[in-house]
């Protein structure tokens, strides 16, 4: 016994650049994949790893030491470094449970098709990330394990729920018939939901702007280098650096902001095989049903709304993120907030003023979010050795993923620790779910009237 | 060889799936090209040394290089036919 568990301590000593390569190798060979490949799979993992966490130290000791001259010259306390979502997705891969999370998927989605509760086949693997950083949160707050899993459960559940009720407007966005996102993101619009049909009864907010010509003005800003650059630059000069101190450090924020992404894409092409089997098996056990095929978002990633609600939020979300008294963020990787944006996009069905009211309505929650989970976070950083921190550093993602759900349903479980305001909060959100629910299916009634009228 | 990209909204997650199937088909059928994901904010800047786009999203204008249906590597439907599109453009 004594041997066994330090062989395994051994194991996961060497931390997630090997201890999570080892899981998927077993898990490649486990799904009849040739050794060669599953090997090399597992390499690319560990690779996406490493190189994440040196991206992450760069971005880190470049910024960070600005963040800190700012800080120290204005007295606001911005000191929490936003890491974005592919530093967020290391942390999820390296949990040593995360893994358990794909049978969780499968089950779940399989069980309710067949029950018919949902007419959503998930065949998007990649994003099972989302819901082991979820049951890490869970973890963060409560302790438990098994409430961690529970709440990923719903989670799962109320995912398809979503996908099944937005797929008549994304056909109608998209002109892409039979396919859904199952996208956790959207489990915002349940929040955004009442704000929407609130502007409903304002006059004025029913126009539709031409969200493409504004796109090809306002584009180039769009683009990762840009966007890192201008930022960290206008960084470099409120930390009162030097012309020259700004300009080198707007190109090392262009370098961050460019090569997370491209690190991040290992991640993906190590899952890959794994996934494509995944989405093989989910195939062959649900045929004979008709179903909506459950994607990522990028689907929706044509309509120019998203990408002008983007832009427009960056130096909203700078701004706010200075005068909120309680923010300690420094927005970067994660200042595109597609979080809000796409949500957005479906709640208000394309509709570009809305998008941008509700994109600054909602930025303080996902900023305030992003505070309160730091601590979590860099815990997770520091347990799973995935990423490395300086001592004192701390890590979030400024516009963390449905915020209100992750808050509410990881307090909701706290009540293990004598916590009952976050059970109520729960149920609160559970009504506003099947407020959200009655008013899409409604809307699509009306959006098929509209088809079949066409 | 041919380069053939794929589009969505990061270059990360979707059209690298996207792009590790049709590399994988391609090898199945002992066609050498390369295939890469990028992210869709990028996409002019890589069309020019493209052979072949495969676009998850809807096109919004005309492209020099043949447009392929990139959905029908996630749905599995169609995908033979993209797949013969792709093939025919890289040869």
């Amino acid at each position: 016994m004594e041997v066994i568990s330090s062989i395994f301590q051994f194991i996961l000593d060497m931390g997630s650049s090997v201890f999570v390569p080892l899981i998927l190798l077993i898990m490649g060979l486990i799904v009849r994949m040739k050794f060669k490949d599953a090997f090399t799979s597992a390499l690319t993992l560990g690779v996406a790893f490493v190189g994440m966490n040196t991206v992450v130290n760069f971005m880190m000791s470049s910024i960070g030491p600005a963040a800190e001259q700012f800080v120290n010259n204005t007295g606001i306390q911005l000191n929490i470094m936003d890491g974005g979502w592919t530093s967020m997705s290391t942390l999820a891969w390296a949990w040593p449970l995360a893994f358990l999370m794909f049978p969780f998927q499968i089950g779940v989605n399989l069980l309710l098709l067949l029950t018919k509760q949902t007419d959503t086949l998930n065949v998007d693997l990649w994003n099972v990330w989302g819901k082991i950083f979820t049951a890490v949160l869970v973890i963060g707050v409560t302790g438990n394990t098994t409430l961690a899993f529970a709440v990923a459960i719903i989670q799962m559940f109320i995912e398809l729920k979503i996908a099944d009720v937005n797929q008549k407007q994304i056909e109608e966005l998209t002109g892409i018939p039979g396919v859904t996102t199952t996208h956790s993101m959207n489990i915002i619009a349940v929040i955004l939901y009442p704000f929407n049909r609130l502007m409903d009864f304002i006059p004025g907010l029913n126009k539709k702007i031409d969200a493409n010509w504004l796109k090809d003005k306002i584009g180039v800003f769009a683009e990762n280098h840009v966007m890192g650059f201008i930022i960290a630059l206008l960084l470099g000069l409120v930390a009162r650096y030097s012309v020259q101190e700004s300009l080198i450090l707007g190109v090392q924020g262009a370098t961050a902001l460019t090569l997370f992404p491209m690190v991040a894409k290992l991640f993906m092409q190590a899952l890959a095989p794994i996934s494509d089997a995944t989405s093989e098996f989910m195939k062959k056990y649900s045929k004979g049903r008709s179903f909506y095929i459950g994607t990522d978002w990028p689907i929706l990633a044509g309509c120019s709304e998203v990408w002008v609600t983007t832009i427009i939020l960056v130096p909203i979300t700078i701004i706010l993120a200075i005068l909120l008294p309680g923010n300690n963020i420094l927005p970067f990787a994660g200042i595109i907030n597609l979080s809000i944006a796409v949500p957005a996009l479906l709640v208000t069905g394309g509709n570009l003023l809305r998008m941008l009211i509700l994109g600054t309505l909602a930025t303080p929650i996902f900023l305030y979010a992003a505070t309160e989970f730091a601590p979590t976070i860099t815990q997770l950083a520091l347990d799973t050795k995935a990423l490395d921190l300086a001592s004192g550093q701390m890590l979030s993602w400024s516009t963390l993923e449905y915020p209100v759900f992750r808050y509410v349903f990881a307090h909701a479980a706290n009540v293990i620790n004598g916590e009952f305001i976050g059970l109520i909060a729960a149920v609160a959100w559970l009504g506003l779910f099947a407020w959200y629910m009655k008013g899409m299916r409604k809307r699509n009634e009306a959006l098929e009237a509209k088809k079949e009228a066409a | 060889m041919k380069k053939i990209i794929v589009a969505c909204g990061s270059g990360v997650a979707t059209s690298q799936t996207v792009a590790s199937k049709i590399d994988k088909l391609l090898k199945e059928r002992n066609i050498r090209a390369t295939v890469e994901a990028v992210d869709i904010k990028s996409l002019d800047t890589h069309i020019k040394t493209s052979a072949v786009y495969v676009a998850i999203t809807k096109p919004q204008k005309e492209y020099p290089i043949p447009v392929v249906n990139g959905i029908a590597f996630l749905t599995g439907i169609g995908m033979e036919e993209e797949l013969n599109k792709i093939i025919k453009a890289v040869q």
